[in-house]
This record gives structure tokens, sequence and C-alpha cells, in this order.
């Protein structure tokens, strides 16, 4: 399971991309600390992030949305525009590829929301 | 049998009749505890190990789970979805990724392969074909390469290997009975079920409860535990019934695989995972926000986003497994 989110300006310019992966992390022949793929070659666990039964799993990101610069000799974070889209999607690609008709699959809705900086000093 | 003779020569025909009766007494049940489930010789080709295990009698009577089956992966498992066929490349990965490496394996050339080494993928894919002889994995082998270097088009391939399946005889006759000293073994002429009776149908007459039928066992006994430390080289594909043991029932989870993935599902025996809609949203619930804030540090104020997304596992298992 691949948790995708996005972040883009309102023109559509992507500011921040990043995966968060699902999954059991199985060891190469039972052995090492090496990641084995295929069933034949996998005899063990190294981690597993997958999604527990009867649990609820929480997927947190902070995200820097600013150009810093120097004003005066002080440290000045713009926000990078004014408004952003955010994009958040759960898939499952049983064979680690997205781009793979009939092996990808969307679970739930596609997650859009606008956020905004507002204007002014807030008070 | 010295004896046998020795006594046949001194009592005479009645007596030879006599041992023979207390011989075949104690024979014949044992005779019919080795005839199961392997019935009789072994297939010789793909063609007769699908007539031993043809379900298409079941069809006259129960049509529309036989419809059910038929959309199912079970109704392809060596296969797999028709439009893709993974699995069976997955099958062919392990051949020439998995055993035509291993120095120990026996196969350097597709040719070399036997069941022995096709039974890492169908003691799960294709339980029954330990009832065949190597001749069948030559040809399974043979289709599969045909298949595949065709670019996914050879029919004729895809007709051999989609008519070797998990179908209604796989789980409700070969593998049935799982606690066998308990319970017993499974007989040729009964189908197992929910209930004790009569069957209308004349090469399963029989119809027997099976304990089992409804309960995650029956399924476990392929959507397993983990690594499969019985063959010779363990394989870990399924590990669904580990999850569902320790990760589900041990925190109180009351279902079943049955329950889920046939009744509240209302797909019935077409048993379907994360390819169906109506599982995944079953499954899965995704609950997302994001908000935008200033963090201030002294005379510094940062913009950031912050997204937070809930996953909830409303499924007897780990999702995904494997």
């Amino acid at each position: 399971m691949v948790l995708y989110v996005t972040i883009k300006t309102a023109d559509g310019k992507e500011v921040f991309k990043t995966e968060k992966v699902h999954m059991p992390v199985p060891q190469l022949l039972g052995r090492t600390e090496k990641m084995g793929r295929g069933p034949y070659e996998k005899s063990g666990i190294i981690r597993d992030t997958a999604f527990p039964p009867r649990k609820t799993t929480v997927d947190e990101f902070e995200v820097p949305l600013y150009k810093e610069e120097k004003k005066d000799g002080k440290t000045v974070r713009t926000a990078l525009a004014e408004e952003f889209i955010v994009e958040v999607e759960l898939w499952y690609l049983p064979h680690g590829e997205k781009d793979d008709p009939g092996n990808n699959f969307m679970f739930g809705d596609k997650f859009t929301k606008k956020i905004a900086f507002s204007k002014g000093r807030g008070w | 049998m010295a004896l046998f003779v020795k006594k046949s020569r001194k009592g005479g025909s009645m007596k030879v009749a006599k041992v023979l009766v207390v011989l075949l007494t104690i024979a014949l049940p044992l005779m019919a505890f080795a005839a199961i489930p392997e019935t009789g010789k072994k297939a010789k080709t793909i063609d007769e190990l699908a007539a031993k295990y043809d379900s298409s009698s079941c069809k006259t009577c129960h049509s529309e789970i036989y419809e059910q089956w038929d959309k199912s992966l079970h109704a392809r498992p060596i296969f797999g979805p028709l439009e893709s066929a993974r699995t069976l490349g997955t099958i062919k990965n392990a051949i020439t990724n998995g055993m035509m490496e291993w120095p120990y394996s026996g196969v350097k050339k597709k040719e070399d392969v036997q069941i022995r080494h096709l039974v890492t993928c169908t003691k799960c894919h294709l339980p029954q074909l330990v009832e065949a002889e190597d001749s069948v994995a030559q040809e399974i082998v043979k289709y599969m390469w045909a298949y595949i270097e065709s670019g996914r088009t050879d029919k004729k391939a895809e007709e051999k290997l989609t008519k070797i399946n998990i179908n209604c005889l796989i789980c409700h006759n070969r593998n049935a009975m799982i606690h066998k000293w308990a319970d017993g073994v499974v007989q040729n002429d009964t189908v197992y079920g929910s209930k004790d009776g009569s069957h209308a149908s004349p090469d399963f007459p029989k119809l027997k409860r099976a304990p089992e039928m409804k309960e995650p066992t029956l399924c476990g006994q392929c959507h397993g535990l983990g690594p499969q430390f019985e063959l010779d080289e363990p394989t870990q594909c399924a590990t669904l019934y580990g999850y569902y043991l320790w990760n589900y029932k041990a925190d109180g989870g009351a279902e079943t695989c049955v329950e889920c993935h046939m009744k509240k599902s209302g797909l019935g025996h077409n048993l379907q995972s994360y390819r169906s809609e109506v599982m995944r949203k079953m499954a899965i619930d995704l609950h997302v926000n994001a908000s935008a804030y200033l963090w201030r540090d002294g005379t510094i104020l940062t913009p950031l986003a912050l997204v937070r997304a809930e996953i909830v596992n409303k499924a007897g298992h780990a999702f995904p497994d494997g």
C-alpha cells in the first residue's frame, strides 16, 4: 500500500511530493538484513508496516512551504504562495508499479483540499 | 506369507477362505485410507488431471454458485487474472530467478522442472498437482513459457493452464477434512458441506458435514501462516491466517473469512480481495485532513502545512499481507 501526498500551488506547480509504503518487509531466505521480493525467496520478516487489523494507523506530514532569505540581517521565511492544493491518495500496488493497469487499486476517494495562509498580521 | 502357505496346505480350502476374509477385513480399511485423497494412478497429462478433478457437473444444479466461482481467482490459480496472467509470471520467475539460480535445486533449464519443484507454488496454487506425474509439470512449464513468450496471446496455452484449478472438488472434497484423526479422511464419493445427507449426483451420492467448512482453518490451509518449512525450499506467499490468528482474533476480532468474503460482501463463491471494489470498501477507511499554519520561533514565522491521514483497517487480517 502506498500513501501519496502532493501539494501544489493554485496554478498547478508541484511544491511537495512524497509517498509512504506500508507492507510487510520480508527477509531474503530467512537470513541477513536483505529484503526478498518474490514469494520463492521470502522466509522471514525484517519489519512490518502493513496496516494491522482492528487498528487505525496515522501518517502525519509536516511540510515546509516557504523560501528563506536574509533581510536586514534577519532570517525571513516567506510562503511560496498564498494558496495550495493538497492531494492524498491510497493505492495498493501488488507489483510495485502505479502505472500498471490491472494491478493498481485505489482505496477510498482521492482527498483534495485547498489550504491558505491569511494575509495581514493576524490581529 | 510362509505361515499362510503352510496353513492352507494343512487345512484345505475353507481355512484359506477364512484367512482371506480376516486379511481383507484388516486390509480394506487400510487400503481406503491409503487411497485417499490420492485416488488411483497419477495423472500423466494436464487433461487427465483436469478430468480427475472435473467439477463441471456441479454446474447442472449449482449454476449460480459455479458462475460466482468462475469469476474468482480460484478458477485460475496458476494463471492469475485473465488480463495479466500475473500469477503465471510469478511462478515462471520462481523457476528462472529462483530454481535455475540455486545450486542444489536440480533445475538448470526449464526441462528439468518436476512436480517437486512446482510444489513450492502449487502446494496452494494447485494442491492436486501431487497426484500427477512429472510429465504434467513439464506440460505446465511448456505452456507457461509458450504463453508468456507469445506476448500473452497463445490461446491453447491459456486454455490448458486455466483448466486446472481450485474448484468445487478441492474445497468440498479433497481439502475438506483437516483434522483427519478426529473427523476421518475424505471419501471419494462424498461432497462435504454443512450437513449430512444424500446428494443427487452419480459420482458423489453422499453429502457429509465437514466440521471446518465455514471455519478460517479451511482457508488457512493455503492463505497461511508464513514460510512453509515442510518444503525442501520454503516459500512465503500468504500470511493472512497468521495475521488473522495473532493480530485479529487475539485482539478480540470475532468474524470469519466466510462471513466477510462470502456473506457480507454478497459475493458468495466469487471469493475476492483487493481486486473487488466491494472488498476494498469493506477493508479500509481513509480519513484525511490538511491545514496551513505558521510556526513562530522568536521573530521567525515558518509557513507549514500539516497533512494527517488516518487509515482504518476493518479487515480480519493485516493489509497487505505476504
